[in-house]
């Protein structure tokens, strides 16, 4: 707005004859604050919600308490996590269950235990032999889940230490006739020896040189069985062995309780990785992951240690299972060491999740869905085994059941980015801010000022800043009236001030803390020979601080 | 006699298992990169090189030639599916790790679906003559494997030292992190590492093919041998690859001549064991922590 506007303003303390009145001052039009409350309501920009929401359902609260712990009985272990608070809007009493889990693990393993009533009559017999096939490889993946997620030792061994204790009973049983319930416990034994040999290198190397170490070890225990003549070279594996499952039994007996027993031994094993992975030892061992053992040693974790008992405890459990496969099929072949075996039982680790019980089953499930249920496929199945493992490793963080944690990772980063795409605050509150005030009048409040400078910011012009430099005190124009309001209503911290240097001679603008005893700070070396001026000059600074808001 | 044999064993030997453990060592230096999949790299060259020596010619030279190209372009495959979606990814190592073993995992499934688990076998490369000097007879393959794979190597070495690719892959080596702040861009790199390593891995294909066939799961046990001997002389480190190879590759001679071929998997990992017991990180191996910096 240019002085040559025409609009001027009347002073209407001008027929009083002040000193330095003058009639007519330039000023700007009017300006309505409505347009800016208008803008502000109006805005069309495409807002993308920011927010925070709740994702977890809330029960309601109950009478009186606010929460039950129900208690596994001798240990103080809770049933569920169940986290009770007041709703601060409601003020209702609320129960949150923080982990589902187990709600998840009981309907599941329900769903294992009746799955042989509900099998197609054509199929139940591919479908049963899956099912304890996928018990014994279940049991595997759990044992070898111990080591490879909670001790954080990538071992490639585990299915050798199977083998082995498998090859051991079976040519036990073969040549002392064993009976059947003799073998897991020798093949318990078999493992732990075997578990010690491993476990030596174990102590002094980690990540891939044990990984490299252990696929050897595997490749030898191959080579080795395959080519030596007692343990059956001849006919690619050892068979005879005595069985539990009773010849005079009828086939669907004989497969149910196939079924039953490899799903109990999948129980023994969810056990035992709930007693090493939950309690002290699975503790220290998730304390000292890889790259970070020194920090652990530094805090009086003996993890070596801790890894050579997870060691022992698993290879004997993979010893027991060993023993086992060999009670429940009669016998073993070659094919247990065979590369691509390890391949697919890491896959069954990978597609579920590294470090995950749920992870260890579920996957270990896909990969027998595919590996036996869909047998007339030929090479095919361990392409889409191949392929599914490939898309987990390259797009998933931890598997399937890393999704989750994966999700909201990146949701988090999607929001953080619309955050930052806006670019004006002005003070206002940001909704994720708004979210977390208890008082919400602030919101308000900080909104409205926000509007008020929009509007003010309108009204600085060159006639306003010459009007008040021409006259500080009496009548001022609507604009100038406008902006010395808002200015005088500021908060005391901050707030410019002007101090006497030297009466009637110097003058200069200081802030004021806003906290007694704290002196004001000065914000400018300039000083002002007389009151007026200094005026001007804080009114200057605080037109600055406005357009700069 | 003996003595020469076993010499002439652990030569030939230590010249195929070191070509492959270098590629395996410079993958992992360059690129952090512990590729598993070298058993298929190995396959497909392998057929690559019998589907050229089928088709198109027989002649030794371009048959050699044709098995170190399809070896590379398996590396720049395994490069493009494996190695460039993750490279910036939490958990590389170990993620890489397990996406190189599923690549292995689909290509020898995919080789023996498109092939068939019969094995091939290739015409003879170097021909069919002999040298007899006192003491030992040197027939063409052995002198022909020692000869290209010395020279093949020779000349990587001489190109990761003299040119201007070969400077960015050393200094991908020493510090990745520095090399691609100075505008070494980790991607166009490791193209070129993945096609070196490949080749490298097609060589030794072809070469092996000579005494064994090729098959499907024909390159697993090249692959541990490779792996274990790079792991032995410390991973990253060509000087320990080489030593790792002739010791391993004397181990699998003495081996082979007294116990029996049986106990060469054996002692061979006992040996190893034993020198990783001593040494955690190889004969040559980098410090961890002077590779992380």
């Amino acid at each position: 707005m240019s002085p040559d506007s025409g609009i001027k303003w009347r002073n209407p303390l001008f027929v009083w004859g002040g000193k330095r009145d003058v009639e007519e001052l330039p000023t700007i039009p009017f300006r309505s604050h409505q347009e800016v409350w208008e803008k502000t309501r109006q805005s069309k920009t495409k807002l993308i919600p920011v927010g925070r929401l709740r994702y977890y359902y809330k029960w309601p609260g109950h009478g009186r308490t606010m929460w039950n712990r129900l208690r596994y009985w001798p240990t103080r272990r809770r049933v569920l996590r169940v986290r009770g608070e007041y709703n601060p809007k409601t003020l209702r009493a609320e129960k949150t269950i923080v982990d589902k889990r187990p709600i998840w693990w009981v309907l599941g393993l329900l769903a294992l235990a009746i799955a042989p009533l509900f099998t197609p009559g054509d199929l139940q017999n591919t479908l049963l032999t899956a099912g304890a096939t996928f018990g014994i490889y279940s049991a595997i993946s759990l044992c070898w889940m111990l080591i490879m997620g909670t001790a954080g030792v990538f071992s490639l061994a585990t299915y050798a230490v199977v083998g082995t204790a498998a090859f051991v009973t079976a040519l036990l049983a073969i040549k002392i006739s064993l009976p059947w319930w003799l073998l897991p416990p020798i093949g318990a034994l078999v493992g732990l020896v075997f578990g010690g040999i491993i476990a030596l290198p174990a102590t002094r190397l980690d990540g891939f040189y044990y990984a490299l170490l252990t696929l050897g070890l595997n490749e030898l225990c191959r080579v080795y069985f395959v080519t030596s003549k007692e343990f059956g070279s001849a006919n690619g594996g050892l068979y005879g062995a005595t069985t539990y499952v009773p010849e005079d039994w009828s086939q669907l007996g004989q497969l149910l309780l196939a079924y039953y027993a490899c799903f109990g031994l999948m129980l023994l094993a969810l056990l035992l990785y709930r007693f090493v992975n939950g309690r002290r030892l699975g503790r220290i061992l998730r304390m000292a992951p890889e790259k970070r053992e020194a920090f652990a040693e530094a805090t009086g974790v003996n993890f070596r240690q801790a890894r050579v008992w997870v060691f022992l405890i698993s290879s004997t459990a993979l010893g027991f299972i060993g023993g086992f496969y060999t009670s429940n099929f009669g016998g073993v072949a070659f094919s247990i060491f065979n590369f691509d075996t390890v391949l697919l039982g890491l896959a069954m680790l990978v597609i579920g999740g590294v470090g995950r019980a749920e992870g260890a089953v579920v996957g270990t499930l896909i990969v027998v869905f595919f590996d036996q249920v869909l047998n007339t496929w030929g090479p095919a199945r361990f392409i889409i085994i191949g392929l599914i493992m490939l898309l987990v490793v390259l797009y998933l963080r931890n598997g399937l059941f890393g999704i989750k944690a994966q999700f909201r990772a990146w949701r988090d980063k999607k929001k953080s980015e619309r955050r930052s795409t806006r670019a004006e605050k002005g003070g206002e509150m940001l909704p994720e801010e708004a979210t977390e005030t208890d008082d919400k009048s602030i919101i308000y409040q900080r909104r409205y000022d926000k509007m008020t400078r929009d509007h003010l910011k309108t009204l600085v012009s060159p006639e306003i800043i010459e009007e008040h430099r021409h006259s500080l005190n009496g009548q001022h124009s609507e604009a100038l009236e406008r902006l010395l309001i808002y200015f005088r209503t500021r908060p005391q911290v901050e707030k410019y001030a002007i101090m006497a240097v030297e009466r009637f001679e110097g003058y200069r603008i200081v802030a004021l803390s806003g906290h007694r005893g704290v002196a004001p700070r000065v914000v400018e070396d300039r000083i002002y020979s007389t009151p007026d001026e200094a005026c001007h000059g804080v009114f200057m600074r605080r037109v600055q601080d406005l357009l700069e808001s | 006699m003996d003595i020469w044999f076993i010499v002439s064993n652990t030569i030939v030997l230590a010249c195929i298992y070191g070509t492959l453990a270098i590629g395996i060592s410079i993958t992992w230096s360059s690129l952090g990169l512990l590729n598993l999949s070298y058993g298929f790299i190995f396959a497909f060259a392998g057929y690559g090189a019998w589907m050229f020596a089928q088709y198109v010619s027989a002649w030794g030279p371009a048959v050699l030639a044709a098995g170190i190209l399809a070896g590379a372009l398996g590396g720049v495959i395994i490069c493009a599916v494996g190695f460039i979606p993750i490279h910036d990814k939490p958990n590389f190592t170990i993620r890489g790790l397990i996406a190189t073993l599923a690549i292995n995992l689909i290509g020898t499934q995919f080789l023996l679906w498109w092939f068939g688990p019969r094995s091939k076998s290739l015409p003879e490369i170097f021909g069919n003559w002999s040298v007899s000097l006192p003491g030992a007879v040197f027939t063409a393959d052995k002198v022909g494997n020692v000869v290209t794979s010395v020279l093949m190597l020779a000349v990587v070495l001489r190109w990761m030292q003299s040119s201007r690719r070969g400077l960015e892959i050393r200094a991908m080596m020493m510090n990745p992190h520095a090399a691609s702040i100075v505008g070494i861009g980790v991607r166009r790199t490791s193209f070129y590492v993945m096609g070196i390593t490949g080749g490298l891995a097609g060589l030794a294909a072809v070469l092996l093919s000579q005494t064994y066939y090729i098959s499907p799961f024909g390159g697993l046990m090249p692959m541990i041998k490779g792996v274990s001997i790079a792991l032995c002389g410390g991973l990253g480190s060509v000087r320990g690859a080489v030593i790792a190879a002739i010791v391993l590759g004397l181990n699998e001679a003495l081996t082979g001549m007294s116990i029996g071929g049986r106990y060469v998997l054996i002692t061979q990992f006992v040996v190893i064991i034993v020198i990783l017991l001593v040494r955690p990180r190889g004969i040559a191996g980098l410090l961890d922590k002077a590779r992380e910096a």
